[in-house]
């Protein structure tokens, strides 16, 4: 049977700590876990796509030796159905003793989406268990983590990564996928990618289905298409004084495509310097613009709900 | 009495619409008298569209009825112990049926009414008496494992006409003459809901000989009517106690910061008006945000003053004018997509387990592997690499046909423009 083979960023997620790119400053300091056999809780913290989970999953292999499946559970903090279910999975899970490695390893995602109150449970979880189990927590903002959960882990910083080591990666990938390709289409594809792998190598097989030889406009036609429709009909739209119409797009786009407060902000944010490039907004509206999309970035982050919150940004865009 | 009782229809011929509907239900009725028991009937449909009525109905054509409904307390215990004999005893003589109406069991509740869709469960599968139940939400989940044993009828909304009718028809008992233009709006304003309709008539009519177009705002139709009036204070007014006293109402402060935010734009013209209003409800929110984060509920005062006062402030002058509230939009957008949201998050669920990502990463990949299954091999591996359903499928792929062979085999001819490129070029280093 041939095995199946996943969308690359699985196929590509790099199985040895060795592989992982760029974070000189961390793998060190991970590999000397492996080597004495044993870690104290660890918590990633760092944007999108830099590596969080391939190193808690590098980790966790290598350091639990052939058992790590049995032994390793992933979790995802955010997840709909609650913080009990969290935190029921994990005490089903450490109530077992560790089967054929030193200790188990309790992979929790997104923590900074937990509440003040599921986190200070979650910090008992921890210390209830640390003789059985480590916890790696992951999560985009520390800033949002409960001091006593940061002060119970070892702090890894992850950062973005730089332009040339996602271009090698790239390469990479594109050598074994026998691909054709302009050079400059990959620095195209680290540009966009800000720092973020898994975007950039989802641009790279996205390109690769449309086009034999990718070239630099095969790049934009992928970028062009998966940016979520109608941004910049919403954004017109509030410029030229039509809230309510402006509203019903921003909400059709939330509520149907299902995108999130944090990746309309950004694509606003980039519809916007487009529109200025373009030449279609005024360099001082532009610049006014910029400054409500920031403050509206940062009430997303402190408020409850975040399509309110853009909502109140739209107006911002009326013509007075 | 109210009028809504008072003119409740007592036959199927009453009943406004849903012919078809009725149409089965006289069949199932007759089914049971002449062959025996028949699968209860499940009546589905949004509220004020006549389940309870019909259900009432078809208790008349059998010799009793036995109605519960979602007021009651409907423990396990509770239900068996009222139904439950009734149910499974029955009479020797075979035409001493009685009607057991459940109404709403959609609002069976989790924890409270624990067990209680597995009472209704065992009611259906023992019951020797016919069972009528009702619904609101067809997508319930509670719904789900009752459906299969049910025959399911969909009671749809009353068109606009056959709740004007209807209104004539009691303003003539009552010896009122209307305007049909007010019928018409009362109408047009249920959105089909024939009780809100007849509610709304009773509000402006009862005791009037005559009622004329004018008299349009008084009988508004809300299913929150204490929010509106909320809504209506801080819109309309600028006085910091009328505001507040509005306020005082038992709902929840989200909620209120929905209906308020919806009819900002509503009630307000003016640009920098709706902007300095939208700003106290951002503000709100983020008080909100506050509560959640700590657990600490004192912030809800302070956004409940940024929807109240601070929103009432954000106007120059009060609008001299009538303004038609709405229930939030993304509420109805939510409900409305119910379905097609959850296949999104099922899918996304899926795929975050396969990619080791969280769903709302997943979401963010969904427009690249959209791209991506163009290509017909790539995209057949993928959905058995992901264990993809067909529908799960359909979806990722969106409309868009894919090409039958792994890229463009004709070759293309390279453009060389350099001159462009280094536009591009450029450009990207604006853009940073």
């Amino acid at each position: 049977m041939i095995k199946l083979e996943g969308p690359w960023i699985e196929k590509y997620r790099p199985k040895t700590l060795e592989e992982i790119v760029g974070q000189e400053h961390i793998i060190p300091r991970l590999k000397r876990y492996v080597e004495q056999k044993s870690m104290p809780n660890l918590m990633f913290t760092g944007p999108a796509g830099v590596g969080k989970t391939t190193a808690a999953l590098a980790l966790a292999k290598e350091i639990l030796g052939e058992n790590w499946r049995q032994n390793f559970l992933e979790l995802n903090a955010s997840d709909a159905r609650g913080i009990d279910t969290v935190r029921t999975n994990i005490k089903n899970f450490c109530r077992l003793k560790p089967i054929g490695a030193p200790f188990r390893i309790i992979f929790l995602d997104e923590v900074d989406n937990m509440t003040k109150d599921a986190q200070h449970a979650l910090r008992r979880e921890m210390e209830m268990y640390t003789k059985t189990a480590a916890f790696i927590l992951s999560c985009n903002y520390s800033s949002r983590i409960i001091e006593p959960l940061q002060s119970r882990c070892a702090i890894f910083r992850f950062l973005p990564l730089k332009g040339h080591q996602i271009k090698e990666r790239l390469e990479h990938i594109a050598k074994n996928e026998k691909l054709e390709y302009e050079t400059t289409a990959l620095d195209i594809i680290a540009y966009f990618a800000e720092g973020d792998l898994r975007k950039a190598i989802n641009i790279l097989q996205a390109a690769a289905s449309l086009q034999e030889k990718i070239s630099e406009d095969t790049i934009y036609e992928v970028i062009s298409r998966a940016r979520p429709k109608d941004v910049r009909r919403m954004i017109k739209t509030a410029i030229e004084g039509q809230f309510m119409d402006a509203r019903n797009i921003l909400r059709e786009i939330m509520i149907l495509q299902g995108v999130s407060g944090e990746d309309m902000i950004d694509q606003i944010y980039q519809e916007i310097s487009r529109l200025a490039m373009e030449g279609s907004l005024e360099p001082e509206t532009y610049i006014k613009f910029i400054d409500s999309i920031g403050e509206y970035d940062f009430r997303i982050r402190e408020g409850a709900n975040p399509r309110i919150q853009l909502e109140a940004l739209l107006t911002t865009f009326l013509k007075e | 009495m109210s009028w809504t009782e008072k003119y409740r229809p007592k036959t199927f011929k009453e009943m406004a619409g849903n012919k078809k509907a009725i149409e089965e239900i006289k069949e199932w009725i007759k089914a049971w008298k002449e062959e025996g028991p028949q699968p209860p009937l499940l009546l589905i449909g949004p509220p004020g569209t006549g389940k309870t009525t019909l259900a009432h109905i078809i208790g008349s054509h059998f010799s009793d009825k036995l109605e519960l409904n979602a007021s009651d307390k409907r423990s396990y215990d509770a239900l068996i112990n009222i139904i439950g004999e009734t149910s499974t005893t029955k009479s020797l003589f075979n035409n001493n049926l009685k009607l057991i109406i459940l109404d709403e069991v959609d609002g069976i509740h989790g924890n409270e009414d624990r067990g209680g869709v597995r009472a209704v469960k065992k009611i259906i599968k023992e019951s020797k008496h016919p069972i009528v139940l009702t619904a609101n939400d067809p997508y319930s989940k509670k719904l789900q494992t009752i459906k299969p044993s049910c025959r399911v009828i969909n009671i749809r909304k009353a068109h606009p006409n056959s709740i004007v009718a209807y209104l004539k028809k009691i303003c003539k008992e009552e010896g009122i003459e209307a305007d049909p233009k007010i019928l018409r709006e009362l109408a047009k304003r249920s959105h089909g809901d024939l009780r809100s309709a007849i509610n709304d008539l009773e509000a402006i009519a009862r005791g009037e000989k005559k009622i004329g177009a004018e008299l349009l705002e008084a009988g508004e139709k809300d299913t929150f009517p204490s929010l509106f009036d909320a809504i209506r204070a801080i819109l309309k007014s600028k006085n910091i106690r009328h505001i507040k006293e509005a306020m005082q109402i038992d709902e929840d402060p989200q909620l209120l910061l929905e209906f308020t935010a919806e009819n900002i734009p509503r009630e307000y013209e003016k640009p920098h008006e709706i902007k300095k209003a939208y700003d106290h409800i951002s503000r709100a929110d983020i008080f909100f945000g506050r509560a959640t984060q700590t657990r600490d509920y004192i912030y809800w005062r302070y956004a409940s003053d940024h929807i109240g006062v601070g929103v009432a402030l954000s106007k120059d002058e009060t609008y001299r004018k009538f303004t038609r509230y709405a229930g939030p939009g993304s509420f109805q957008l939510l409900g409305r997509t119910r379905a097609k949201r959850q296949l999104i998050e099922d899918l996304a669920e899926k795929i975050s387990k396969k990619l080791h990502i969280s769903k709302r990463v997943a979401i963010s990949t969904f427009p690249y592997l959209q791209i991506i299954l163009e290509d017909e091999k790539t995209a057949q591996e993928t959905k058995r690499y992901l264990e993809l359903t067909s529908e799960e499928f359909k979806i990722l792929r969106g409309k868009r046909k894919p090409r039958k062979s792994k890229k463009t085999k004709t070759e293309k001819v390279e453009k060389e423009d350099p001159p462009k490129q280094k536009e591009k070029q450029t450009t990207l280093l604006q853009f940073k």
